[in-house]
């Protein structure tokens, strides 16, 4: 295995430098096609917008294949791009920063049998057990018949001189590598031949507490070092003995919990600086000379930090780790390709972790997006709304509240510099609307279904809540135009009683919308088509529960339940409710009634089921009162509707009372509606 | 020359006697001819490459060829080896296999077939050479089909005489064929026939008098059992019919007229004629039989198509028209949009054959209508919209015609009869006052003196048409409300789309608006009936079962509203037709408008044509639909409700009073009407008492998250009733809703890039996150104890998984160790083995 490994290693130093050129060369040779594409819709691309790249815009106006995560795509290349680059410098410097460990590494221990640990597994059980049988056998063979032990001897022998080196060569290389670090060089040489012992741990913790001893400072980093990637690297670079040190779990606790409770503090001792410096004092830092010495062991906490970060999948250790992280977060100013690397590992956690590790990732990229540099901002925002459109494709309902804190968590961001946010905005919602406008335009089938979607639709859903979240903070009017016209045209495009849900949706993002900006969207056609969408007749059975919220489309067996049509009706007596609790103070509120009035009485009228019949009456009951309300206060004004001013006025001493009838209505509605759909949700559970 | 003789004798033997009847026949008819073919035999054989210009002077030209003669003859003697193939293969009829391996060479299937295909044609060729003594010289194969043309502008200038010999051929021809056929494969016979139809094709395109005969033949290949050979067939006849077809009818000469004496070139012609005639009807009729059959169907129908688009004016018309009008509602969308593009050229090009089948056409329509009692495809009716009348025509024909309309039709109107004319003799003068009067009277005195008689055969059968189509339109609105009031009483909500119910009904309704002007004014009254009714939804005097409404969609019920209006506007002088109940069922129908159901284009247009267009209004009236059009744009989608705020903008521009509707009087001033309160859901826009109300809409509209309609909201709120504010036009209804279809909607932003704002550039403190409980609990320290226990399974997993692989790794070794065991053993035996031998050899 290790002969693998180290093989491996020198293969890798020999060759992939090259392909790893190779590769940069192709992508760049993409680049250039790309560009070239560019050329061509430039003329077409006139919002040129200075935050964008080039290459992001022919994507974005290549109308012809276009995907939701297309957008911002030409990033990923940049990013992979980044990574390499990140992994090599990281793997050049990693040597150097590493050479302390190797040493111990090389010092042969021999976990044997009588490790310090506890139980073996089973199956390692096992294993002992064939390899004890084995070797019976062998030394029975080797007493039967000496020739074949020498034989066997001989055979071993050029098998280790081969081994052996191999590790020469390795052992120059670090021999040199030492040559180099020679300022750290003391420190770790004394204790590197041991085992790292729960003992000596704390002996170096005391010291470090106590005395801020530089050197055992070291020694635990190093040690840390160790304990991050233990594991990790028993196939990878170091060979097998890598991890050795580290003996019994006490130790790799104690070493982990008390460098990551630690080392901040310790850092910030030994450069002299506050507990809340910004970037810039860190900056500042960089010629003092305490630096120098300091920053070596920032670096190696740090990147040990990360990669343990990678390896670890336990949601408490994550969490916990991040959040150490968090507060030492200032210190990745010195280390701008390690701050991509937070970023990634961040974004990652981010989308995928559970609650607390995602936001604790989330709070690190907040930290990161606000703190650092403006690219790092855009680089926060594209990853993590490439992140988020990677993850939203299903929506089960498990899924669903994860899906909300993404949204919101990415809008939280987004507002913390709401000019560079916009932009990007305004690409991905130029983005979505060619999308729509090539569906509306050829009707194709793969031009529609990419737009009912879970994708689309929450890609729509992010953006409403950025728009209705900041609107009164910056002037996204044109997002929010065009955010409209988007769900409307999505509302047209698909008109069938099997998009209710998607309908549903359309409806509800453009009241969101209407009551956040206070602006007037029209919905009630868009209402009264879901009251009258034709089902075939025989309602009878009612159909398996099925949850609104994790559909776009119902499936066709369900438009014939009974339950389609109670949806139909609820939804619309909500939808309709919440349009009108917006306006039910506004002056021309009896007109805006008076059209979905006329229908509902007439459904009233026409519906047979008198459970609905009765939610319906009740309906048009309140918003009748609140007419009559309205009228009554409207007579009273002397003012014309050319008087803005006065308009505006109107009674809004009552609405910010709320208290009349339709209010409490539409209260009592919304948490119908509430516990309606908790209902749902736990039928379906 | 010696050569053709020896390919003469070549010849299969199954040749020589049709040859031998050639050569007869020629001599007798054509001596000299022959004889002089005779004399130079070797040149006249390349005459194929002159122009048909020095065809008067032959003797002379051949001296001009003599030099291409001599290079020909060259090149002919550099083939005589393909030659000499060519001459084995033409034995292969005899003895056909052998000869086919020995030519093919290597590609023993795929050679013979075009050779063999040659080798039929050039029988031919070598036949109609002999029979015309051209003595053309075999040549090979490309040069022959190279000469193909040539020799077709060679037969034309054999004359007729070849046609005759043609057709004697073909007779053994024939049966050579069917003797063979068992040598040939299918598809060599497949392109024989082709190679024979291209041919006849060609001879007959090049000189149709003269191959008249020819025409048979066609035929013959077009009965083919095999309907590709039958298509071809087919489609090659249509092309020689399209190009030889006279451009008059024929008409065949009667027994006397065949009595008496005629010149020969008469004869000819009469031979010619009728020949032509009854290949034509021939094919008519093959034509029409295979019709049925699934197979021809399309290509048929394309070929009807194409005739009557060719045609028109040919014998036989009628059949045709029969044909393409019944598969106007084909379930095939090829043929129906290939029927109708012909029946809408015809209808559009009406020189051609002079309006006659124009007539014809529209009354089969209407018979086809009439029988399948209105259940055809909508394009049947929508044909009609490319029928286009002479207005002059019309308007002349009006007098004399009226009447003779109105005893056909109805006799019982005969004592409006006169004070109708009288109208209709004002309305002439009235029309004449605005013509020219120059242009007029030009063309009065051209009419006069060259086409008078035309002139009355043409207004006689626009008549016709016009009452044909008009026939068909009322029918299938009769039918509409027939169906609409019997259907409501049997099942109310079965029809889903009512579209589907009334398929004729858009079209006519379409037909009805262009054609508005040329209702007779008589009917005008009932027309306006039945669109009242329908525009009501179905039978409104049956009381009021609201039911009707449902059975014809908004659309169409819109569509009726703007056919009436269409048809008063057209005669408005003449007719004093109450409208009002248009106005209610628009009223009405705003409500019932839902975006995506209904089309939009539609609304618009009827807002245009009977708010915007009308003349002014009644007060009540105009401000019931100002404010209707008001909410109605409250509800619904932004290109309707911009097309709703310009029609409104425009009735408050042209009824001052309306403005009254801005300003919040107390009690609605002085204006209101007799009803002094607003009633929102009244029927009847005069009894809504809109007078009374407030544009309050307004004040919301100006919020409307869409910027043009904001706008346009803010502007009316400006307008004034205190002055008169000059009438500036404003865009149409139509066109205010067309800027802002979605599908239209550009997705670029509106306004420009922000005004630099003053606006704050972060975000306020209001995290929207703040209210996820997550935040509290999670910030908060996290168990330490926890994490390290943690850490600690952490590390038990690590270290597992790193003894497992040691494990592993040793466990290999093991494993390898006791391989090796073997082969140590092998090696020891191979070694003890060897020493053995070893010393076997020492001791050797």
């Amino acid at each position: 295995m290790g002969k693998l490994g180290k093989k491996a290693r020198k293969f890798a130093k020999k060759n992939l430098q090259s392909v790893l050129k190779r590769k940069r060369k192709i992508k760049s040779t993409f680049k250039k096609k790309a560009s070239k594409k560019d050329q061509r819709d430039a003329a077409e691309n006139e919002e040129e917008n200075a935050e964008l790249s080039a290459r992001r815009n022919s994507e974005n106006g290549d109308i012809e294949d276009m995907s939701l995560e297309a957008i911002f795509s030409e990033d990923e290349s940049d990013e992979d791009e980044g990574d390499v680059d990140v992994d090599d410098s990281g793997s050049d410097g990693y040597l150097s920063e590493d050479s302390n460990c190797l040493p111990i590494a090389e010092s042969e221990i021999h976990l044997g049998e009588n490790g310090a640990a506890g139980k073996p597994s089973a199956q390692n059980q096992e294993i002992l057990l064939e390899l004890e049988n084995k070797k019976k056998k062998l030394s029975r063979l080797k007493a039967k018949d000496p020739g074949f032990s020498k034989f066997l001897e001989s055979h071993d022998k050029g098998l280790k001189s081969f081994r052996n080196e191999n590790a020469a060569t390795l052992d120059e290389d670090e021999r040199s590598d030492d040559g180099m670090q020679s300022m750290d060089e003391d420190g770790p040489h004394l204790y590197l031949n041991k085992l790292l012992t729960s003992s000596a741990i704390n002996s170096w913790c005391h010291l470090v507490k106590e005395q801020h001893n530089a050197s055992a400072f070291i020694s635990l980093l190093n040690a840390y070092r160790a304990a991050c990637h233990y594991g990790a690297e028993s196939t990878g670079i170091l060979g097998s003995g890598s991890g050795a040190p580290i003996l019994d779990c006490e130790t790799f606790c104690k070493i982990l919990m008390f460098v990551l409770r630690e080392a901040d503090d310790v850092f910030r001792e030994m450069l002299g600086i506050s507990s809340n410096c910004k970037r810039d004092t860190i900056l500042g830092l960089k010629n003092n000379s305490k630096w120098k010495t300091v920053r070596p062991l920032i670096k190696s906490y740090l990147r040990s930090t990360l990669f343990m970060l990678n390896q670890a999948t336990d949601s408490e250790i994550l969490a916990f780790s991040l959040n150490r992280l968090r507060t030492s977060i200032v210190f990745f100013a010195a280390f701008p390709l390690l701050i991509r690397r937070l970023i990634k590992i961040g974004v990652h956690l981010w989308a995928t972790g559970e609650e607390t590790v995602s936001f604790h990732s989330f709070l690190i990229l907040q930290d990161v997006a606000s703190g650092f540099s403006s690219d790092c901002f855009d680089l926060c925002l594209i990853k993590m709304y490439k992140a988020f459109i990677g993850h939203c494709k299903f929506a089960e309902p498990a899924l669903f509240k994860h899906l909300q804190f993404l949204r919101n968590s990415f809008v939280e961001l987004c507002s913390q510099d709401l000019l560079r946010s916009s932009n990007k905005a305004k690409v991905s919602i130029n983005n979505l609307s060619r999308i729509l406008q090539l569906g509306l335009q050829t009707k194709k089938k793969e031009a529609v279904k990419k737009i009912c979607s879970w994708q689309y639709a929450n890609c729509i859903d992010l953006w409403v809540t950025y728009i209705s979240h900041c609107i009164h903070d910056y002037d996204l009017q044109p997002l929010l135009y065009i955010i409209i016209q988007i769900i409307n045209g999505m509302a047209t495009l698909f008109p069938g009683p099997r998009y209710l849900p998607l309908r549903r949706k359309c409806i509800e993002w453009l009241n969101h919308l209407s009551s956040s900006s206070g602006i007037f969207i029209p919905v009630t056609s868009l209402v009264l088509d879901v009251l009258e969408y034709k089902v075939s007749k025989e309602v009878g059975k009612p159909g398996k529960d099925f949850n609104f919220s994790s559909a776009v489309k119902l499936p066709k067996h369900w438009l014939k339940s009974r339950n389609f049509r109670e949806d139909c009706v609820f939804s619309a007596i909500e939808l309709l409710s919440a349009h009108f609790a917006q306006w039910s103070y506004h002056i021309s509120f009896p007109e805006l009634a008076t059209i979905p009035l006329i229908h509902l009485r007439k459904f009233q009228e026409k519906s047979d089921v008198e459970s609905l019949r009765r939610v319906v009456k009740r309906f048009i009951d309140v918003v009748e009162q609140n007419i009559e309300f309205v009228k009554k206060k409207r007579d009273e004004v002397a003012f014309s509707p050319n008087d803005q001013q006065s308009v505006e006025a109107f009674l809004q001493l009552e609405k910010c009372s709320g208290n009349t009838p339709f209010t409490q209505y539409y209260r009592s509605v919304m948490e119908k509606a509430a516990s309606r759909s908790l209902i749902m949700n736990e039928n379906k559970r | 020359m010696g050569k053709k003789q020896k390919q003469k004798i070549i010849l299969p033997p199954e040749l020589p006697p049709e040859i031998l009847e050639d050569e007869i026949e020629v001599s007798d008819e054509d001596l000299q001819f022959v004889s002089e073919n005779r004399d130079y035999a070797g040149f006249v054989s390349r005459l194929d490459t002159h122009s048909i210009t020095k065809h008067v002077t032959r003797v002379a030209d051949v001296k001009e060829d003599d030099l291409e003669a001599l290079y020909e003859k060259r090149l002919r003697k550099t083939s005589v080896l393909k030659e000499n193939e060519d001459k084995g293969l033409q034995l292969d009829p005899v003895d056909a296999l052998p000869v086919k391996t020995l030519d093919g060479k290597l590609y023993y299937r795929t050679r013979p077939k075009p050779e063999n295909g040659g080798d039929e044609n050039e029988v031919g060729e070598g036949e109609k050479d002999g029979g015309g003594n051209e003595g053309i010289i075999k040549l090979t194969k490309a040069e022959r089909r190279a000469k193909l043309k040539k020799s077709k502008k060679e037969a034309k200038k054999e004359g007729k005489k070849l046609s005759k010999p043609e057709e004697a051929e073909q007779a053994p021809q024939v049966a050579v064929l069917a003797e063979v056929k068992e040598d040939l494969t299918a598809e060599e016979l497949f392109e024989s026939k082709k190679c024979k139809l291209a041919e006849l094709g060609m001879a007959l395109l090049a000189d149709p008098e003269s191959n008249i005969k020819s025409l048979k033949e066609m035929l013959q290949i077009a009965r083919d059992d095999n309907p590709s050979i039958s298509k071809l067939g087919f489609l090659s006849l249509l092309a020689v019919f399209k190009d030889i077809i006279p451009g008059y009818r024929i008409r065949l000469p009667t027994e006397k007229e065949l009595e008496m004496k005629v010149s020969k070139e008469v004869k000819k012609m009469r031979f010619y004629e009728s020949t032509l005639l009854s290949a034509y009807k021939a094919y008519l009729q093959k034509l029409i039989a295979s019709e049925k059959q699934p197979v021809f169907h399309q290509v048929v129908v394309r070929c009807i198509c194409n005739l009557l688009d060719a045609v028109p004016h040919f014998n036989c018309c009628e059949i045709l028209l029969e044909v393409v009008v019944r598969n106007l509602g084909s379930q095939d969308v090829v043929v129906r949009k290939l029927c109708c593009a012909t029946i809408k050229s015809l209808f559009t090009n009406e020189g051609k054959h002079g309006g006659v089948a124009t007539v014809e056409a529209v009354r089969l329509i209407a018979n086809h209508v009439k029988v399948k009692n209105c259940q055809l495809h909508p394009d049947f009716v929508e044909v009609f919209m490319s029928l286009s009348f002479d207005e002059d025509l019309q308007r002349r024909e009006v007098p004399d015609d009226k009447s003779k309309v109105k005893n056909k039709k109805n006799n019982k109107r005969k004592s409006i009869e006169e004070p109708s004319q009288l109208q209709q003799n004002e309305r002439k003068k009235n029309k004449k006052e605005l013509m020219l009067k120059t242009r007029e009277e030009v063309a009065a005195e051209y009419k006069a003196a060259s086409l008078a008689p035309d002139v009355m055969e043409k207004r006689r059968m626009q008549t016709e048409t016009i009452s044909a189509v008009f026939e068909t339109y009322f029918r299938i609105l009769k039918h509409t409300m027939m169906f609409t009031a019997v259907s409501s009483e049997a099942n109310a909500s079965s029809i889903g789309g009512a579209s589907g119910a009334h398929p004729l009904l858009a079209p006519c309704l379409k037909g009805l608006g262009k054609f508005s002007h040329l209702i007779d004014l008589d009917y005008i009254g009932d027309l306006m009936n039945y669109l009242k009714r329908l525009a009501g939804g179905g039978s409104s005097n049956d009381g009021p079962s609201q039911k009707n409404s449902n059975h014809l969609t908004v659309t169409e019920r819109l569509r009726c509203c703007i056919v009436a209006f269409r048809v008063m506007r057209n005669n408005l002088d003449a007719l004093n037709v109450d409208l009002q109940d248009f106005f209610v069922q628009l009223y009405n129908l705003i409500l019932e408008y839902r975006p995506g159901r209904d089309q939009g284009e539609v609304l618009a247009e009827a807002l245009k044509i009977m708010l915007c267009d009308d003349r002014q209004h009644d007060m009540q009236k105009a401000a019931a639909f100002v404010k209707r059009l008001a909410t109605f744009s409250l509800s619904i989608g932004s290109a309707e409700s911009m097309a709703a705020l310009v029609t409104l903008k425009n009735l408050l521009q042209k009824n001052i009073k309306c403005r009254n509707l801005l300003e919040n009087d107390a009690g609605g001033g002085s204006v209101s009407g007799s009803i002094s309160i607003y009633q929102p859901y009244a029927m009847d826009p005069n009894l809504s008492g809109a007078l009374a109300s407030v544009l309050w809409e307004i004040n919301l509209l100006s919020k409307h998250y869409h910027p043009s309609i904001s706008t346009a909201a803010s502007s009316i709120a400006g307008m004034n009733s205190a002055h008169n504010q000059v009438y500036h036009a404003i865009l149409s209804p139509q066109q205010a809703f067309m800027d802002l279809l979605l599908e239209r909607e550009s997705f670029n932003s509106k306004s420009d890039t922000q005004k630099s704002s003053s606006r704050r550039k972060r975000g306020n403190g209001t995290s929207i996150l703040a209210n996820t409980e997550l935040s509290s609990n999670m910030s908060g320290s996290i168990d330490e104890n926890e994490v390290s226990k943690k850490l600690g399974d952490h590390f038990m997993l690590l270290r597992n998984i790193k003894e497992n692989e040691r494990l592993r790794d040793e466990l290999d070794r093991a494993t390898l160790s006791l391989h090796l065991y073997d082969e140590y053993k092998q090696q020891k035996k191979t070694g003890s083995t060897k020493t053995k031998k070893c010393k076997k050899l020492l001791i050797a």
